[in-house]
């Protein structure tokens, strides 16, 4: 059995007298993918701030990712190894805009180009062909020297696909990656996403809006709820009830079967 | 809390009627002060000046007479010019005031955009430098925007004597303050997501400064300086009038002479001029958009 990604003991986070993530446990091995979803407010994107080590407010428990024990503060130098290590992808605005394409692809090996001649966008040409690799795989050389303000919002999560395969990283936090996107390119990039974390054997979470997106996205899925988990269960078995709990609704089968195009 | 539909309109009327009475009061007092008046001969005066503007004075340059003689009225020659060789002297004259006046606004302009970029950096709210600081910076830079040029203009010829100098700095002065100004609010209004999401690859500050920073930056820094440029220009035609060097020295002249002619040749200089420089700046900025 590989060893856990993440571990988790009993974690808190606490803001101010607000306790955001109550009494945590959870453990991630390599290679695993893992859906969280839950209501507004449930500690989801809290829960990945952690994990990505930047934690919004004051923590307790065990925190350990990628062999790394994030209950102790990092030095800088660590801090952005870590962070190189950790490949985050968030909703759509997440690129450099007046920038091509290609070169916010090449922003993702940063961390392994200290170069001065990276500052004035300067990369070595087998780093650039990395780079056009990286967007071929996502479908979007033809696009590599257009500026990402000009692109769509589909074509955009593409890009920062690409740079999330240029930075090569060990382990995936995606906070509702597809939440800007029309239906078919949510399911595009989700899919393209899943395949790269397969692809590489690493860990990846997503914070998941749309339940639909589950079986793409993850083969488990935790159910948070007022900083607590709910279920921790394998995607195929979480039914229309315990997301009906989850979010406080009526159950919907609509919900769990794929939308209506 | 939101305000009944009813009281937000009651309100908007009540401030209708306050600018109402405010520009009543301007309007009587002036009335009152016996000084609302269009002077004794308005129409006569309009007609001179207007046959002065119709006919510009470079014109004469190439089309005016040979021998001009100018008699005293019982008949005897005071003295002949050629009106041709005098006003190509005048257009000179112009030219190197133009040059004088774009030079003034040009590095007074770059100087201010300089000394007032630590001074933005510090009054920027978002970038959290130390309270004191913060107040006295944005007082500081509140202070010379509140000044005009020409007052600081005024001061430094006290200062340093008559010359273009003083004009350069009473440029910066006041701009320094725009500039300011202009650099904190593009600060403050940095969309932080992209900036956040290339610290998150793991690079290093300086690379998140050029490669997410700058270009965010770089297209509003040139728009906002070309536009302070432009307006020194203007500014600095008028800076002449206190002996600040350039244009406005031939301004306040051809105004005190009543040479109309001239006038509106160096009103076509200044308008050619801004034209032409905002034209240039169109280009450049539209190429960084």
């Amino acid at each position: 059995m590989s060893p856990p990604a993440i571990v988790l003991r009993n974690l808190t986070l606490r803001v101010g007298s607000t306790v955001l993530l109550d009494g945590i446990d959870l453990s991630v091995t390599a290679g695993e993918r893992i859906g969280i979803i839950g209501p507004n407010g449930a500690g989801k994107s809290s829960l990945l701030k952690v994990i990505g080590g930047t934690a919004p407010g004051h923590v307790t428990g065990a925190i350990e990712v990628l062999g790394r024990n994030l209950a102790l503060p990092l030095s800088r130098s660590t801090q952005r190894a870590f962070q190189a290590q950790v490949g985050q992808v968030f909703q759509a605005l997440q690129l450099v805009p007046r920038l091509s394409a290609l070169d916010n692809v090449l922003i993702g090996a940063l961390s392994r180009n200290r170069s001065p001649l990276s500052w004035a966008r300067l990369f070595p040409a087998a780093e650039r062909d990395r780079g056009r690799q990286a967007l071929r795989t996502v479908g979007m050389e033809a696009l590599a020297t257009a500026r990402t303000d000009r692109l769509s919002g589909g074509q955009r999560q593409k890009v920062a696909l690409a740079r999330l395969l240029m930075q090569q990283p060990d382990l995936i936090l995606a906070d509702e990656p597809t939440a800007a996107l029309d239906p078919a390119a949510a399911a595009e990039i989700a899919a393209q996403l899943a395949s790269y974390a397969r692809g590489a054997g690493i860990a990846m979470l997503t914070v998941v809006h749309e339940p639909a997106l589950l079986p793409l996205l993850a083969e488990r899925v935790i159910g948070l709820q007022q900083g607590r988990i709910l279920f921790d269960l394998p995607t195929a078995d979480v039914s229309p009830r315990q997301l009906a709990t989850l979010y406080g609704t009526v159950a919907d089968p609509l919900l769990v079967t794929s939308r209506p195009k | 809390m939101p305000m009944k539909p009813a009281t937000a309109r009651l309100r908007f009327l009540a401030a209708v009627l306050a600018y109402a009475v405010v520009t009543l009061a301007c309007l009587w007092s002036l009335q009152a002060a016996g000084d609302l008046s269009l002077g004794r001969q308005p129409w006569r005066n309009l007609q001179t000046t207007a046959i002065g503007f119709s006919h510009p004075s470079f014109l004469d340059a190439w089309s005016g007479e040979r021998r001009r003689e100018y008699r005293s009225d019982d008949g005897t020659l005071l003295r002949v010019e050629d009106r041709r060789q005098v006003e190509r002297k005048f257009l000179a004259a112009l030219a190197e005031a133009t040059w004088a006046t774009f030079r003034i606004a040009t590095l007074g302009s770059l100087l201010a955009a300089l000394v007032a970029l630590p001074l933005g950096l510090l009054a920027a709210r978002n970038l959290h430098a130390p309270r004191p600081l913060q107040l006295a910076a944005t007082g500081l830079l509140n202070a010379l925007r509140a000044v005009h040029t020409l007052v600081f203009g005024l001061v430094l010829v006290g200062i340093m004597g008559l010359g273009s100098t003083a004009g350069l700095l009473a440029i910066a002065a006041h701009s320094m303050g725009t500039y300011g100004k202009l650099y904190a609010e593009s600060i403050e209004t940095l969309d932080m997501a992209p900036i956040n999401a290339v610290r998150a690859v793991g690079a290093s500050p300086i690379q998140v400064f050029f490669l997410a920073v700058w270009p965010a930056v770089l297209p509003q820094l040139v728009s906002s300086h070309l536009y302070i440029w432009e307006y020194n220009i203007r500014d600095a035609t008028i800076l002449g009038m206190v002996g600040a060097g350039g244009l406005g020295l031939l301004i306040s002249e051809a105004v005190s002479l009543f040479q109309w002619d001239r006038l509106a040749t160096i009103l076509l200089v200044v308008v050619a001029l801004v034209a032409l420089f905002d034209a240039a700046s169109r280009r450049v900025r539209k190429a960084l958009a």
